[in-house]
């Protein structure tokens, strides 16, 4: 079982970097939000798995933190750029 | 007998989330790149969160944060996506050029001539 979590954990890590692709190049600003937004989605499943194959549950905490705040931060860009104060 | 629905739902998981990945990079414009990331990754994480939930049982210390995970995923997910593309439609980022249907254009909701 801690087998699978670390497979889940390392492969999630390569799609990261797959997608650092996308947040560098990314033409427009949204491009970049929306790579980020994803990396983020991902790092918290992959810090919930790690959490779980490692035995420690308060990092676990962290990937309930990764989930909430990310998107929180996604909200508040995409209410900057559609009043166009960027 | 769990550990193989364990690693078959990871498994799943695992291979929406490649193929998010692979249609973030290569998807020609924003718009269709939203699509694969807001309906992939939603796909692609809760299988994995289902595989900590039937792995570690839900009422532990990972199984419950990882039914928290999901539900945030499942809520949060399709809004940031809705809000993000409005917001880049409105600031004006343009569509692929093969793109065959504008509705907000062609109904003159977008404030553009035409």
């Amino acid at each position: 079982m801690t087998r699978v979590y670390e497979a889940v954990c390392v492969l999630e890590l390569l799609l990261m970097i797959a997608l650092l692709v996308r947040l560098a190049r990314g033409p427009s600003v949204t491009d970049r939000i929306l790579a980020l937004n994803t990396i983020s989605s991902q790092a918290a499943v992959a810090v919930l798995c790690y959490a779980a194959a490692a035995g420690r549950s308060s990092y676990a905490d962290v990937a309930l933190w990764l989930a909430s705040f990310s998107y929180l931060a996604a909200f508040i860009w995409a209410r900057y750029l559609e009043r166009g104060l960027l | 007998m769990r550990d193989v629905v364990v690693i078959v739902l990871a498994a799943v998981g695992m291979f929406v989330s490649l193929t998010a990945t692979v249609g973030i990079l290569r998807m020609p414009d924003l718009y269709t790149r939203v699509q694969c990331s807001s309906k992939a990754v939603t796909v692609g994480t809760l299988p994995v969160l289902a595989a900590v939930v039937v792995g570690q049982g839900p009422l532990t210390a990972y199984g419950g944060r990882a039914l928290l995970v999901g539900l945030l995923i499942l809520l949060l997910g399709s809004a940031t996506a809705h809000a993000l593309t409005r917001a880049a439609y409105k600031a004006g980022v343009p569509m692929w050029p093969g793109a065959v249907v504008d509705e907000p254009h062609e109904q003159g909701a977008d404030g553009a001539p035409g």
